[in-house]
């Protein structure tokens, strides 16, 4: 990515597209706690739900990002909370892998990240999803949106 | 014969010795395996021309004895030639071949308890191609009239028709882009201590220079291998030297010396990675042929990245390349493979072990060396 493109996309109001990863027994629930409790954050994020973690494969990150997003979280319950015992440790083994990869690639290490929300922590949800979309507009838009995508 | 020993050998057949490279010990051995139903088949080479060759699985034991003889431009690895295919086999293998049959034999594509490797030293090996353009280019003789090679003292020498030997030293050669394929250079398994038996002739002294080989055992299959070859009248060996054990020692250090500077060499920092890459697969016609040579991956026809290469798609980078970055990041063994048969000419085996060196080093993982199972298979999870 040129350098110029920079500053321009911050002037013309653009906003980052963020895909996140919430498995449906806590960081969903915590994604609507975040609502319920009137917790401001940016409209930033487009949440896909999966039944657990440990289902987001590495290619379903890969695949946001050459489809235009900006970032990419993985999110799921508490290590030890896991609704299917074992699964968020599956995503923790696969997500180091996938780290790695991520950033020799040469992306931007804060475009892909990692967090255990539960169900009754709207307010993190909510803090999380902020700091990331102000982390990724300083950042731009991701060098790997294919051409059109805004 | 036990595990550790070391013996200096050769073959009892003097055709066999005439033909093969230091003393014919290997491929006497091989015979000698075939002969007394040690195993059903053996993979050996057969050869095409100076620089061709094809692997091919035989239980005739004169065909064995004919493959006789070394070559350095063979890129071959015999891991998924023998895979799937519930053999008693005994092979040769380089040390990345050794490396590839550990692997699959993890991906329980190969019963490793019925396949016997017979390890060979190996300093590198050429591409064909490469080596025919390096024949004009460098030596300035003709491809065809190439009758034999040979690399001695750090020279690459090839031996014309009409008996006159034309010597470069292979520095030299690397300098000008040709000599040793790229993977071969940063490689630091010169001596497949990996493999049931190694041999190799570096350590014979005196007398029997080009004339023996120099054999260690490494598991108890490669004893019963040298012990039947033994028995049976193919192989003759003695006790090596000492100072034959310590040249050998001392050639293997300098190599592996040789192959981490090149290592710093080829893999420099770089900035702005993400365009290299973009800039480096930009070519790439998803052809799959990588995947299909690749000897470490055992997914089958349709698989996760096959799935996911269409050119339809305005993605900027290859899906399909992208998880196997990933999929290789802790399988990757650097054998080369996918370099040369890439018809586009990406350096793959480079792009792939940008990927595999970090995530290796960090968990401490050498892919193929030994039976220890993939770290992401190890870690223990909450019950």
């Amino acid at each position: 990515m040129s350098e110029s493109t920079v500053p321009q996309a911050k002037t013309n109001g653009w906003e980052p597209k963020i895909v996140a990863f919430c498995c449906n027994w806590c960081s969903y629930g915590g994604a609507d706690s975040a609502g319920m409790g009137r917790f401001q954050q940016p409209a930033s994020t487009r949440i896909i739900r999966v039944m657990c973690s440990g289902r987001i494969d590495p290619l379903h990150v890969f695949n946001a990002f050459l489809e235009g997003a900006d970032a990419v979280l993985v999110t799921g319950c508490h290590i030890g909370d896991c609704h299917y015992v074992n699964g968020n440790d599956k995503t923790k083994i696969k997500y180091k892998y996938l780290e790695s990869v991520v950033q020799q690639l040469g992306i931007e290490k804060e475009r892909l990240q990692l967090n255990w929300i539960s169900a009754s922590e709207g307010e993190k949800f909510a803090n999380f999803i902020r700091d990331v979309t102000e982390q990724i507009k300083k950042l731009g838009p991701s060098p790997l949106k294919p051409e059109g995508v805004v | 014969m036990q595990k550790g020993e070391m013996y200096v050998g050769w073959s009892t057949k003097e055709d066999v010795r005439k033909r093969g490279g230091s003393g014919g010990l290997v491929t006497s051995m091989l015979a000698a395996a075939l002969e007394k139903k040690l195993v059903d088949a053996v993979v050996v080479l057969k050869k095409i021309n100076e620089f061709e060759a094809v692997p091919i699985i035989t239980s005739d034991v004169n065909e064995v004895l004919n493959s006789a003889g070394s070559l350095h431009s063979v890129p071959s690895n015999f891991a998924k030639l023998i895979a799937d295919r519930n053999l008693k086999v005994a092979l040769p293998a380089k040390g990345c071949d050794v490396r590839a049959i550990i692997e699959q034999g993890k991906r329980n594509a190969i019963n490793l308890d019925n396949t016997f490797i017979v390890g060979l030293n190996c300093g590198g090996s050429m591409h064909p191609v490469v080596t025919r353009e390096m024949l004009e280019v460098m030596y300035k003789i003709k491809p065809e009239d190439v009758h034999g090679e040979e690399i001695e003292k750090g020279k690459l020498i090839f031996e014309t028709k009409d008996g006159k030997e034309h010597a470069i030293t292979i520095d030299e050669l690397e300098e000008k882009g040709y000599g040793r394929r790229e993977s071969c250079r940063y490689c630091t398994i010169k001596v497949p201590n990996n493999s049931d038996i190694a041999c190799g002739n570096w350590g014979v002294t005196g007398d029997l220079v080009g004339k023996a080989t120099f054999v260690e055992i490494n598991s108890e299959k490669g004893a019963k291998l040298l012990q039947n070859a033994v028995d049976a009248g193919y192989v003759q060996v003695q006790k090596p030297d000492e100072k034959g054990i310590a040249i050998r020692a001392k050639i293997k250090g300098v190599m592996e010396d040789l192959g981490k500077k090149w290592k710093g060499k080829v893999f420099v920092p770089m900035d702005n990675r993400l365009e290299y890459f973009r800039k480096e697969l930009e070519h790439c016609i998803d052809c799959g042929a990588c995947k299909t040579v690749c000897p470490t991956c055992s997914c089958g026809d349709v698989s996760k990245c096959t799935e996911y290469h269409f050119r339809g798609d305005a993605y900027k980078m290859s899906m399909y390349h992208l998880v196997r970055f990933l999929h290789l990041a802790d399988a990757c063994i650097g054998c080369g493979q996918c370099s040369d048969v890439c018809p586009v000419d990406i350096p793959l085996t480079r792009l792939y072990r940008m990927f595999a060196n970090p995530v290796q080093e960090q968990l401490k993982y050498e892919p193929g060396m030994d039976l220890r199972k993939p770290p992401y298979f190890e870690v223990k999870l909450n019950e």
